[in-house]
């Protein structure tokens, strides 16, 4: 899959506005705000099984989410970061 | 969370940062959900949604996936996914939750109600409680199609209308395509013709979100939404002619829910911020 860079943009006189009107230090396209326009990979598909996570939790502690949640159903957010 | 707690749905939430900088981000602000480190992207990559536009030499910000959300039920199947192209927009709780759940998860008490001749009865109202900078709730339109009778789906014969919900354009409001429930074939008595229709109680919805550009303003604590319903009622016979009626909806906007270190507009810095922010240029650096 070919994905494009969204570089649409306005410059103003807090930041740069992107396409969807909302403002910020970096201009589209550049660092944090590098988005896709059109087409971009989502993952693991609807249907199936939600791969395997195996990482560390927030207090350091090896950390399997299917083991964790047992037989709950979930909420998987996958975010920026924490730090900015 | 209460409503996620109360359900018993677990959530978690994945990003590239370190343990200890997301157990700052937890006791800064709270959080009760799990948060989950990934520092080198390895279960980003796993999942093939690591941001692959940014250079890997572009620090810190490689390593970072395009943004979203599974959810998955009891037995761990995604039942549905929520990514969108701006880093901006994420899925809100309701949305998640509708999911979940298979209904709204709350109604602004300001919903809109159309009753018309033909008996078909629009109600159109906001899932949440208000509009949040960055967050996407649902404009839903609840139709109520009478026995005997229904109304086209797209894509609708020539000359007929489907429904259709739009917004007029407003410059604060973030909208994304239209959500339209599966139709089902029609078959048009003594032929062999058959179009999309919807029958009986359905929703269509639109997932909205504001840009910010209200609460710069200060003085603007709410949103007004005008936009136009239209759609084409049939019985087994004959079509009555296509209907159009617009609304308004009133709906608070609230602000931002935090989303780094920085917290709250106007608070100084979490203590350990600039550290970890340090920390995250100088691991990128060294591990290309």
């Amino acid at each position: 899959m070919a994905i494009e860079i969204e570089t649409r943009a306005e410059q103003v006189e807090t930041g740069w506005r992107d396409k969807d009107g909302f403002v910020g230090p970096y201009r589209p396209g550049n660092g944090p705000r590098t988005d896709p326009r059109g087409e971009f990979p989502t993952g693991p598909e609807i249907g199936s099984r939600l791969p395997d996570i195996r990482c560390l939790d927030a207090d350091g502690q090896a950390f399997d989410l299917h083991q964790d949640r047992g037989d709950s159903a979930a909420i998987v957010i996958f975010y920026r970061s924490a730090v900015w | 969370m209460a409503e996620f707690d109360a359900g018993g749905i677990r959530v978690y939430a994945l990003s590239y940062d370190e343990a200890d900088a997301l157990a700052d981000f937890r006791n800064a602000h709270g959080i009760t959900y799990t948060l989950l480190s990934d520092p080198d992207s390895e279960v980003i990559r796993a999942y093939g949604i690591l941001n692959t536009l940014i250079d890997p030499e572009d620090h810190p910000w490689f390593g970072i996936p395009y943004p979203g959300t599974y959810v998955i039920d009891s037995n761990g199947t995604i039942t549905h996914k929520f990514f969108d192209s701006n880093l901006a927009v994420r899925a809100g709780p309701e949305q998640l939750l509708r999911a979940l759940r298979g209904e709204p998860a709350a109604a602004t008490g300001t919903a809109v109600e159309v009753a018309e001749p033909d008996e078909v009865t629009v109600h159109v109202f906001l899932d949440g409680e208000s509009l949040t900078p960055t967050v996407q709730r649902d404009l839903i339109v609840r139709f109520q199609v009478p026995n005997g009778r229904h109304v086209y789906a797209e894509p609708a014969p020539e000359g007929s209308v489907a429904i259709d919900v739009k917004l007029e354009p407003n410059e604060r409001i973030v909208q994304r395509p239209l959500i339209r429930p599966s139709s089902e074939l029609h078959m048009l008595a003594g032929t062999d013709e058959s179009f999309p229709v919807h029958h009986g109680e359905f929703e269509v919805r639109l997932p909205l979100t504001v840009n910010g550009g209200v609460l710069d303003e200060g003085s603007h604590a709410s949103l007004t939404l005008n936009g136009t319903i239209r759609w084409q009622a049939c019985d087994n016979e004959v079509c009555d002619i296509p209907v159009s009626r617009s609304f308004e909806l009133t709906v608070p906007v609230t602000k931002s829910p935090p989303v780094a270190l920085r917290g709250e507009a106007g608070q100084a810095l979490e203590p350990n911020a600039r550290a970890h922010f340090q920390r995250m240029m100088d691991r990128r650096k060294s591990r290309v």
